[in-house]
């Protein structure tokens, strides 16, 4: 019990002379403006805490996302182009039990080759024919690091390495001093990602010169 | 006391961080979305330079964007006018395309998945279509018959127009493009 609330309890008589009587209510009433002032400023600082908090939860799980996530493509089609060959993309209901793409376009054909740098860089040659090729590098965890299409082709060829940052160093570092090297060097970040090759089919009578050209890619060890 | 409070905090900071982390990445974020008349692309989901919040999306489902420099996929919700599109209604496709090798453009779902009717034409790629003499294109899409370029549409709800612009050179400079330069999508009547 406060002293406010003895002296409410004493009976008038025992009260000072020289105090008001209507200043008696005016105490409780003042005892429970301050508890609700300083409980609603005990909700809003915790409110704000909790809020910082859910801000650095929310930042967190977005960054995290990518590194857990176990259902990108790339842990997908982890099996496909193993034997040096990129091999085509799934559709549904398909007896390999793999997922088809989603947002897919149904007028192209996508052949796919995985890649794995542990070992070391991956040679990727692709020749390019009569139909619109493109060829894409996609990084584990979304993301996509590199694109080229057979515009870029010389004689007819496309040809580059994907490999990690310290294995471009020690291929900087064993090049001949001096001399031009003219091999295409893509840095992936990641040592799994998968090698894209995306056909345009113009026409449905283009759809087999597009799957021959798509699983024609080849991706291989680098030497 | 001070347990309740640490719980309300931790209660509050767990399910509304989670919540509205869940939120942002379970479908193509506004973060990186560049608008040009009805059509929006995320020009950088293909590239280096993508956001952590498209990087979040792409990686919880099996998706393979176009690359920056293969080419730039552009999504309609809505027609030239901003109303939602509706498959009770009739659309005429019309205009030009940007600068490309190649393109298609379909009629799909919310979720990218073309729907299942009973007529298999889904979309045309640029050697498909009749054109008139301006060169220009000219689609009517439709859930009843039309002469010409029709693409059917499901008899009724939403769906989405996807233009797929392989190897163009608009896919490093999208926000820079002009409605003009792309097709316009007209409401011609609804039932």
């Amino acid at each position: 019990m406060t002293a406010i609330d003895q002296e409410l309890d004493r009976p008038a008589a025992e009260r000072p002379q020289d105090v008001p009587a209507r200043s008696a209510p005016a105490a409780p009433r003042r005892g429970w403006r301050q508890r609700l002032r300083s409980g609603l400023t005990r909700f809003l600082m915790t409110t704000l805490a909790g809020l910082l908090l859910a801000g650095i939860v929310h930042i967190v799980t977005v960054l995290a996302i990518p590194t857990l996530s176990q259902r990108d493509a790339a842990h997908a089609y982890r099996e496909l182009g193993a034997e040096g060959r990129a091999e085509l993309m799934p559709v549904s209901g398909s007896a390999r039990g793999l997922p088809s793409v989603r947002e897919n376009d149904t007028n192209t054909v996508t052949a796919i080759c995985s890649y794995d740098l542990s070992a070391g860089p991956m040679r990727i040659v692709a020749r390019i024919g009569n139909l619109p090729l493109g060829l894409t590098v996609h990084r584990q965890g979304g993301g996509v690091i590199y694109a080229i299409t057979d515009r870029a082709a010389i004689r007819g060829v496309l040809d580059f390495l994907v490999m990690t940052e310290e294995q471009r160093d020690e291929r900087i570092a064993a090049d001949e001093e001096g001399e031009t090297n003219r091999e295409l060097r893509v840095v992936s970040d990641t040592e799994n990602g998968l090698v894209v090759a995306r056909v345009l089919v113009r026409l449905p009578s283009d759809r087999g010169d597009a799957e021959a050209l798509a699983t024609g890619v080849e991706c291989g060890m680098a030497n | 006391m001070r347990i309740l409070d640490l719980a309300y905090i931790l209660a509050l900071g767990a399910g509304l961080g989670l919540g509205s982390a869940h939120w942002a990445v379970a479908g193509r974020p506004v973060l990186g979305k560049v608008e040009v008349g009805p059509w929006a692309a995320w020009p950088r989901s293909g590239s280096r330079e993508i956001d952590p919040y498209m990087r979040a999306y792409l990686s919880r489902g099996v998706h393979l964007p176009l690359g920056s420099g293969e080419g730039l996929e552009l999504i309609a919700e809505r027609d030239s006018e901003g109303q939602a599109l509706d498959g009770r209604c009739r659309y005429q496709l019309s205009g030009v395309t940007p600068t490309t090798r190649g393109w298609t453009i379909g009629i799909t779902d919310g979720d990218g998945l073309p729907f299942r009717l009973t007529l298999e034409r889904t979309s045309f790629t640029d050697s498909q279509i009749v054109r008139p003499e301006d060169g220009q294109i000219s689609i009517i899409a439709s859930s009843t018959p039309e002469p010409g370029n029709w693409l059917p549409l499901p008899a009724s709800g939403r769906f989405q127009i996807r233009l797929r612009l392989y190897d163009t050179p608009i896919s490093s400079q999208t926000g820079e493009t002009r409605a003009t330069n792309l097709p316009r999508i007209t409401r011609t009547d609804c039932r």
